[in-house]
């Protein structure tokens, strides 16, 4: 399983030829997610209390289950997405001509969620060391909502956070590379540029939220 | 002829000395209530306002005119008042009318004592055209002993902050009756201002009460006035009475510790709560935690101040109060209220250090040099793996 860290083409290039198997794929796309979940969890937390005095007594009972309503829509949201990621790459591989069915496409895509796993890992530890230390604010005006949410977002914790994030997509995209290669029959250069296109779009939409919103 | 011009002579001589003496006499200086001749009008009485003077005090000389005749009325040309010593102020009077049978007649003269303490003997002249005129002397004393004003009653011994009760006495050594006495004091630290005595007979005296609650300790010299009034002049004289002020040895005395700042979810809103300890020898009554007024201090709610109510000596309760800071200030004042036996009340202020964190962003985040560290360093593994792979395909 390590090789699809160190040499993604041979580990898909032998996995193509056995059948297709979305098993271990869910299995890693779940963990990624629970791991994610976490993240969500602790974040959500920190913005309930932030923003629980602008609330009305009754709303905050039902804002309660924020938090854990936010890591269960976080699982939910890495299937969705791996799903988007994979037909995002099945359209723009069809582009180059690529052949090959969507499964074999979603299972390699699948694998590439490792290294999300480790990054995934980092930035919880890093997240639940910032929220269970920071001076959170109580906000009594919800015109202040805005402000402190992003305050907290713009730590430098959160930052560091985030930048782990795009390293590992990074990682994440050079083994996508190979899985399509591998799974639409495509040249590295094209499987490279189906990747680099929606990673690039992301990578630089998240810059722009962190740094510029 | 001859020897009958020198007789007429010395008759005219004798005459005239006659005249002479007898115009000098009208002045002379005579033993005073007296009358030198019989008239049909008399001196019946005279009254001085004030009955004694002190010096460049301003009076007057009342005198009772009366004609004694009983069928025969008199017409009265002028009266006027003499005396070497006493300045008379008012005029003489002129033409003054006729007096009825039996009737009286106040001639009213205002004098200013300007000579030194003593008894003086100013005259009447009052002149009747028919009627012989009256010479008529009377004394006037002029004495300026004022008021004697004196501590009566002071404790032994004066603590700060607590009331301490002190007792003057004012006497009249004079020989008539003063007005409008009181004592005026202007010491913040005295209570009342001003005491009015009102009048005050020969040889009376009276009392007057003060309370002094020093707010200092060491020497405290309290001024007082006495003001009276003898007739329409104003007199004062003044009193300055030295105290020495100390601190109580047994009063209460309330310290804190304990103290301990808690950060509150409210931005810069913070608990301080600790222990206030009774450390003296007497009870402390309604002792109450305060926040100082200052800048950037706002007391909040729920504890904007802290009931404590009695403390023993010995004994000690605990407070919480809660403060906003603001973003320049790093002290709180705390103040310290409680009362005495006697109700006093006593205030004492702390002041409270305020460790401020920096936003929200403060505690639990890893140094920037830390944090560009983990980045390299997964940003090398990052590229490293996928080097690595690339060199592996």
């Amino acid at each position: 399983m390590l090789e699809v860290l160190t040499n993604p083409n041979s580990f898909f290039e032998a996995r193509k030829k056995g059948e297709e198997s979305l098993r271990i794929p869910v299995i890693i796309v779940l963990i990624s997610g629970i791991i994610g979940g976490i993240s969500a969890f602790l974040s959500s937390s920190m913005m309930m209390e932030a923003m629980t005095k602008t609330l009305p007594p009754e709303v905050r009972g039902f804002i309660s289950f924020m938090p854990i309503g936010a890591a269960i829509g976080a699982v939910i949201a890495s299937f969705v997405i791996w799903l988007i990621i994979a037909a995002i790459f099945f359209g723009i591989s069809a582009l180059f001509k690529g052949e090959g069915r969507f499964k074999r496409t979603l299972e390699f895509v699948g694998y590439g969620y490792i290294p999300t796993i480790i990054g995934g890992l980092i930035s919880a530890v890093l997240v639940y060391n910032f929220v269970t230390t920071v001076q959170i604010p109580a906000i009594t005006d919800p015109a202040e909502i805005t402000e402190v949410i992003t305050s907290l977002m713009k730590s430098p914790m959160m930052l560091l956070s985030s930048a782990i994030g795009i390293l590992f997509m990074l990682w994440s995209a050079n083994i996508w590379v190979f899985g399509l290669k591998h799974a639409r029959n495509l040249s590295t250069e094209n499987a490279l540029i189906t990747v680099a296109i929606p990673v690039a779009a992301y990578i630089l939409f998240s810059v722009y939220q962190t740094v510029v919103m | 002829m001859r020897k009958i011009l020198p007789l007429f002579l010395f008759l005219f001589l004798i005459f005239a000395i006659a005249v002479v003496i007898s115009s000098i006499s009208a002045y002379d200086v005579s033993a005073p209530g007296t009358e030198e001749q019989k008239s049909s009008i008399m001196v019946t009485g005279y009254q001085v306002n004030p009955e004694v003077l002190m010096r460049n005090d301003i009076g007057t000389i009342t005198v009772t005119v009366k004609n004694m005749e009983t069928s025969k009325s008199v017409n009265i040309k002028d009266a006027r008042i003499l005396s070497r010593n006493l300045k008379v102020l008012s005029d003489s009077y002129f033409n003054i009318g006729r007096l009825g049978p039996g009737e009286s007649l106040k001639l009213t003269f205002t004098i200013k004592a300007t000579c030194p303490d003593g008894i003086y003997y100013p005259r009447i002249l009052v002149e009747g055209e028919d009627a012989q005129n009256i010479r008529y002397s009377f004394p006037v004393t002029v004495d300026s002993s004022s008021l004697t004003i004196g501590v009566k009653n002071v404790p032994d011994e004066i603590f700060k902050g607590e009331r301490a009760r002190i007792e003057l006495v004012v006497g009249n050594p004079r020989q008539n009756t003063i007005t409008g006495v009181k004592i005026v004091t202007e010491g913040r630290e005295v209570i009342p201002s001003e005491v009015f005595i009102g009048t005050l007979s020969p040889d009376d005296s009276k009392t007057a009460s003060f309370n002094f609650t020093p707010q200092a300790k060491g020497t405290h010299i309290l001024n007082f006035k006495l003001e009276f009034k003898n007739g329409d002049d104003h007199h004062y004289t003044e009193l300055s009475v030295p105290l020495n002020v100390t601190e109580s040895k047994k009063s209460a005395e309330l310290i804190l510790t304990g103290i301990e700042v808690e950060s509150m979810p409210e931005q810069n809103v913070y608990k301080i709560t600790g222990d206030v300890n009774n450390a003296g020898l007497e009870e402390a009554k309604s002792v109450v935690m305060k926040v100082g007024d200052a800048e950037g201090i706002e007391a909040m709610h729920p504890y904007k101040s802290y009931f404590v109510g009695l403390l023993s000596p010995d004994d000690f309760s605990s407070f919480e109060l809660n403060v906003k800071v603001g973003e320049n200030e790093t002290q709180v004042p705390l103040v310290i209220e409680y009362k005495d036996e006697d109700g006093n009340m006593f205030s004492k202020t702390e002041y409270i250090s305020i460790e401020r964190h920096q936003g929200t962003t403060s505690s639990g985040e890893l140094p920037p040099g830390s944090m560009i560290v983990v980045l390299v360093v997964i940003a090398i593994l990052v590229i490293g793996a996928i080097a690595y792979s690339w060199k592996r395909r």
